[in-house]
């Protein structure tokens, strides 16, 4: 019964976030906010797959903005390449060449933890950015990739702003959908024990470093996607969707949100969106904002948004 | 079952391994004694595959494992109880040993939820060891002794057929002690088991056969009754532990 009304209220949720464009319409600044929603559900998507690695393994890459920035050239390209504008093809190419760039730099990654982690995923993605800077007749360079063609699939045209954002919002409950099913899979159990004890789980028999390795690359995959939906949508992909600002946007986003969950890492990127976007034409020093608001979770509320909800929660039900 | 062959392992100009060859056949309960620091836990190790040895081999079932990776042997039925826990501290004891249960079906299976039966093996386990009514406690809030019962369960939880156990009773009380020597002396009798232990009560209850090591190297081994009665390991450790 719980699990029917649960399942019900999903639905609900899911159907409403889809069709924000038409029943805010009525609203004043109905397409401000549906941009402003849009953007946030793909910087959701980017944290949610970094938190993948972050809060579910225990594996803190400060590089993810390489597997980002990657699908979003590779769908960008792929498009202007092939002369075509099919959501697949520009979608197959951000994930396959995100999973690969992934496949490559986890390959060396996974084999250290903790803060080497960190450094040698940061160096990499360092790396990425120098190369997307250079391969000017591929990227554009320092200009960026402009007029990154919006895609078609079955007849359905997502160059508007309303089709585009409903594009985006299907991708990102699909996201959550997969994440979710993985959290309670042998998959996901398995990830948690990575993250709690990684000896004891390479005692019993599991082959760690693969199972880092997939994580990686599932985790890479998932970001290009995001990536992809952000070229369509800012119609433009520069070397700040693989620098290290990007890495740290997704990373600032997990931890204010609450790593280790769903809900999390998307409120995060909410609050971190609207600071970048809505509150920085109204106050000064917005990134002064951000960086405050960062360091106070850091200090004095490691579990983030959600781990605040948590124990408000608990005090309520006592 | 599992044996060694002339292992040596140095740590810079420290030999903690000088030469070891010891030969547990199938079934039997080995024993190995020694004072701190004569290489015990470091022979665990390289026959887990978490160190190598500078030289020397490991054998297996017959079969040469030296260099094997840790999971690898795992696989092969190697279990290890560790001397400092190893456990996963925030997850329930349920989960704990569900994680054990559920490895032989390996990871890769993103989009089905572990099997009912690996909860209901994990209880079983549990109930084994004495944490029947613990199975939704969190690792981390047991007490010392449940946490090495717990230990135990999760080196059962592959059904291994070499168990090594590093220290099984370290810190438990007479009771608890008691207690995890029956529950180990009641095991299958085709469990091949090592037992690193200090306290010779346990040692003289489960071991057949007992190898005594000292600064790396064996220098007695053979039947309990043998070994107490020699002198060299009664000058260099039984005489002290005994006194
Ligand atoms: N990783 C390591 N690096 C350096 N030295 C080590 C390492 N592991 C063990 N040693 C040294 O090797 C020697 C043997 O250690 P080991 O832990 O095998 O002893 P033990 O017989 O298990 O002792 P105890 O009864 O105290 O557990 C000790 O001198 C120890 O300091
Ligand atoms: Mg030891």
């Amino acid at each position: 019964m719980r699990g029917v009304a649960l399942a019900a209220c999903a639905l609900l949720a899911s159907a409403a976030l889809v069709t924000f464009p038409v029943w805010s319409a009525g609203w004043e600044s109905s397409r401000y906010a549906t941009t402003i929603l849009r953007d946030m559900l793909i910087l959701a998507i980017f944290a949610l797959s970094l938190d993948l690695l972050v809060g579910t393994a225990g594996l803190p890459s400060l590089g993810h903005a390489a597997f980002f920035g990657a699908g979003a050239y590779a769908a960008a390209i792929a498009m202007e390449r092939a002369g075509s504008d099919d959501l697949l093809l520009a979608l197959g190419a951000a994930v396959a060449v995100a999973a690969l760039l992934a496949l490559v730099i986890g390959s060396f990654s996974v084999r250290t933890s903790g803060i080497f982690f960190l450094m040698l995923t940061l160096a990499f993605a360092q790396i990425v950015f120098a190369a997307a800077f250079q391969a000017t007749d591929l990227t554009g360079g320092s200009n960026g990739f402009a007029g990154v063609l919006r895609p078609t699939f079955l007849g359905l045209d997502f160059n508007g702003p309303e089709a585009l954002y409903q594009l985006v919002a299907t991708i990102f409950i699909l996201v959550i959908v997969i994440l979710w099913r993985i959290r309670s899979s042998a998959y996901g159990r398995a990830l948690v024990g990575l993250r709690e004890n990684e000896r004891r789980m390479r005692a019993l028999g599991y082959d760690t470093t693969r199972l880092k390795l997939s994580a990686f690359v599932l985790a890479g995959a998932l970001a290009g996607l995001g990536g992809a939906l952000s070229g369509f949508a800012l119609r433009f992909v520069s070397t700040n969707d693989v620098s290290l600002g990007r890495s740290i946007e997704g990373f600032v986003a997990v931890l204010v949100g609450g790593s280790g969950s769903l809900v999390g890492p998307a409120i995060g990127a909410a609050v971190v969106l609207y600071i970048e976007r809505v509150l920085s034409s109204a106050v000064p020093f917005s990134e002064t904002v951000l960086g405050l608001v960062f360091i106070v979770f850091v200090l004095a509320a490691r579990q983030g948004i959600v781990g605040i909800g948590r124990a408000a929660y608990g005090r309520v039900r006592r | 079952m599992i044996e060694t062959v002339d292992l040596r392992r140095a740590f810079g100009g420290l030999v903690a391994l000088d030469g070891v060859t010891v030969r547990v056949a199938e079934g039997e309960r080995r024993a190995i004694i020694g004072p701190n620091g004569a290489g015990k836990t470091t022979l665990f190790n390289i026959l887990t595959g978490e160190l190598r040895p500078t030289s020397g081999r490991v054998r297996l079932a017959g079969e040469d494992v030296t260099g094997r990776r840790p999971h690898e042997l795992a696989r092969r039925g190697l279990a290890r109880m560790y001397q400092r826990n190893e456990l996963f501290d925030p997850l329930p004891a349920r989960d704990n040993v569900a994680l054990g249960v559920g490895a032989a079906r390996g990871p890769y299976r993103p989009f089905t939820r572990p099997p009912a039966a690996d909860v209901a093996a994990a209880d079983a386990l549990l109930e084994q060891v004495g944490l029947g009514d613990r199975v939704r406690v969190p690792a981390r809030e047991l007490s010392h002794g449940e946490r090495r019962q717990l230990e135990l369960a999760l080196a059962l939880a592959r059904r291994p057929r070499v168990l090594l156990l590093d220290e099984p009773t370290a810190g438990m009380s007479p009771a608890e002690t008691a207690r995890i020597t029956s529950l180990i002396a009641s095991l299958e009798r085709t469990l091949t088991i090592v037992v690193v232990e200090h306290d010779m009560d346990v040692v003289f209850r489960l071991a057949e056969r007992v190898t005594v090591l000292h600064e790396g190297r064996v220098i007695a081994d053979g039947t309990p009754a043998a070994v107490r009665a020699d002198s060299q390991v009664n000058e260099v450790y039984l005489g002290k532990v005994v006194a």
